[in-house]
């Protein structure tokens, strides 16, 4: 059973990145527009809408209300470049060229037959194979061509950097993060928790209050600005982390990440934090990995008093 | 692939922080302010006012019909600075551009004061290019919204209500109220005003309240910022005069209205960091400490039940 969690107005269906081409007046030449731009299906109050937005200008060129089985988007086999497609009607003439831009063409058949099932039955869903996603992941989670998320029941691998501390996040991995959000669309199961209820106001306070001596390990991840000083007292720890991690853009930041989760492509995100791959395939098993990483950060923090 | 430098302008918040980080930035000593109300009042309080900006969004009936266009005149021989806003995502910047552009003796930075310079006498398409092409302006502009957009390729949608608000300033430029609305071909002229009293603000109050009352009821959603001189340099010197005279009723009241302004600023400061800054990492540190700390499961096993509750709250509203 999937829970539709999105707000019902102007929710992102798909989208991939493109730009547009232009028919040469008076010939049968299509010429590529060099501008970088993406084309977005949305749905907004039930009808769908086909945009082509400019990705440099944050511009909407194209705005085109799309009814169920009217358009497809079909690759033109003149191209010898192989990338071009023509939106075409069954109810008028009109053609839309476009051609993709993404640097791999990996998933140029996966991101436009994605679309035509989309343009056919816009209730229908998207099938994103995994294998596409996350091209070296060997995590035998992943059931290549669904993306439900499932309770894992596999348990987590050793992590393969020998770098356990959490690294910070680069702009690259959150912009990859977003793009995955964007494209896709997320399906919650009943059992999958939210991050944004299992890290609530109250369970980070009661933290915050009984282990003192894990709070410093969060000081890096503040915003800079907000970093307590040395001298600062127990209570003023505890305010400032609380107030940072009651404040709109953190908690946007959660749920954020707990959406992605549950489309479950995050394999190189999720690597970057020291975690194995199968923990990018739910917040079930995104959660089972960081509690192996607490363990094992834990027995090296041991060995280090031992020592 | 995506060059950062190159990127258009992102979405900022439009809330009185934003507006004050960008004026610092400009080298502006003004601040914007949240204005609740247009009662004298209100305004006698952050007077001096050098412009009112309102900003809205609105749910139009029919595409064509927009109220409120129809008080003033255009001015098509408008001698002083207007810029077209030829980039939706640069709207609060580029009204904040408009207002500066015609305050007189404006105290600016020399990168503000070179590109004012540089636009004189430009047409207000020419004009509007000019600021949305200056690459510092951008910069700063961008350093105010999260970090996320700013390194994406381009993916990701706006939300859709911040998408839709729309920014208009209102100022006195020799001795006339003028409205400047960088989607209008012109500025618009709304007569002169009576310097004496409360000044152009007077005229500015009917002139916006006439504006509010033309949209259907509920279809205007606004806000009002005010462009006012920074209060605290002038507290501070009055407070140290007052210094001797500690029982005295103005200077408690005064002491007041300091601390309260300071306070005010140290959210907005507050606010700024948090906004710029990509929490990710700390959401991972927190689980991890969470983690360490036994708590893990417990908080997982609390957010699996809260989770049910709401499901069958749902079931329950909809059976």
């Amino acid at each position: 059973m999937s829970v539709d969690l999105t707000s019902s107005s102007g929710r992102t269906i798909l989208a991939f990145k493109a730009g547009r081409a232009f028919r040469r007046a008076g010939t049968n030449f299509v010429d590529a527009s060099p501008t970088k731009g993406a084309i977005v299906l949305t749905n907004e109050d039930g009808l769908i809408h086909f945009m082509w937005k400019d990705r440099t200008t944050g511009e909407v060129g194209e705005d085109l209300i799309l009814f169920p089985g009217d358009a497809r988007l079909e690759k033109v086999p003149q191209s010898s470049w192989g990338r071009t497609y023509v939106l075409k009607f069954e109810s008028s003439d009109q053609k839309h060229f476009f051609w993709l831009q993404d640097s791999s063409t990996r998933r140029d058949e996966e991101f436009v037959t994605n679309l035509n099932r989309t343009l056919a039955d816009p209730n229908i869903i998207a099938i994103w194979d995994m294998r596409n996603v996350y091209p070296a992941s060997d995590a035998s989670t992943s059931a290549a061509g669904t993306s439900t998320s499932q309770p894992s029941t596999v348990q987590p691998t050793v992590p393969a950097t020998s770098d356990s501390t959490p690294a910070s996040t680069t702009p690259e991995q959150l912009a990859q993060l977003r793009g995955i959000v964007s494209s896709m669309t997320g399906f919650a199961s009943e059992d999958e928790p939210w991050l944004t209820d299992v890290l609530s106001s109250q369970n980070l306070l009661q933290l915050f209050q009984s282990h003192p001596e894990l709070l410093p390990a969060l000081f890096p991840h503040l915003p800079p600005e907000l970093i307590p000083s040395s001298d600062a007292t127990p209570q003023q720890v505890v305010e400032i982390l609380q107030r940072t991690t009651n404040s709109p853009p953190f908690r946007s930041a959660v749920a954020q990440l707990d959406r992605a989760l549950r489309t479950g492509a995050l394999g190189e995100f999720v690597r970057s934090l020291g975690l194995p791959e199968s923990a990018a395939t739910s917040v079930g098993a995104f959660l089972a990995a960081i509690a192996e990483q607490a363990r094992q950060e834990g027995s090296t923090e041991e060995q280090m008093e031992e020592d | 692939m995506s060059d950062e430098d190159s990127s258009g302008w992102q979405l900022t918040e439009s809330d009185p922080g934003v507006f004050t980080e960008l004026l610092k930035t400009l080298g502006v000593p003004y601040i914007v302010d949240d204005l609740y109300s247009l009662e004298p009042e209100s305004l006698a309080a952050l007077q001096p006012v050098h412009a009112l900006i309102f900003l809205f969004k609105w749910f139009p009936e029919s595409p064509d019909d927009e109220p409120g266009v129809g008080a003033g005149h255009y001015d098509s021989d408008f001698p002083g600075f207007f810029a077209h806003q030829t980039v939706n995502n640069a709207c609060a910047t580029l009204a904040v551009v408009n207002a500066l552009g015609n305050i007189a003796s404006l105290p600016a930075g020399p990168q503000f004061m070179d590109l004012m310079n540089f636009t004189t006498g430009m047409d207000p398409q020419t004009c509007g290019m000019a600021i949305t092409s200056a690459d510092w302006l951008r910069e700063a502009h961008n350093a105010l919204s999260p970090p996320s957009a700013i390194s994406l390729d381009g993916l990701d949608l706006p939300k859709k209500s911040e998408e839709a608000y729309h920014f208009v300033v209102y100022l006195p430029i020799l001795g006339s109220l003028y409205e400047l609305d960088g989607l209008k071909p012109y500025p618009v002229w709304h007569g002169e005003y009576d310097g004496s009293g409360e000044g152009w603000v007077k005229k500015a109050r009917e002139v916006i309240e006439n504006r509010i009352h033309t949209y259907p009821t509920g279809a205007l959603e606004f806000s009002l910022l005010a462009l006012r001189d920074d209060p605290i340099p002038g507290m501070r010197r009055r407070l140290d005069t007052l210094q001797g005279l500690a029982g005295d009723a103005e200077f408690s009241d005064l002491m007041n209205k300091f601390s309260n302004e300071n306070s005010k600023r140290e959210r907005w400061a507050f606010e700024n960091s948090s906004r710029r800054h990509n929490h990710i990492g700390l959401v991972h540190a927190l689980l991890l400490a969470l983690a360490k700390a036994g708590k893990l499961d417990s908080a997982k096993a609390d957010a699996q039940r809260v989770m049910q509750e709401r499901l069958e709250r749902q079931r329950a509203m909809h059976s």
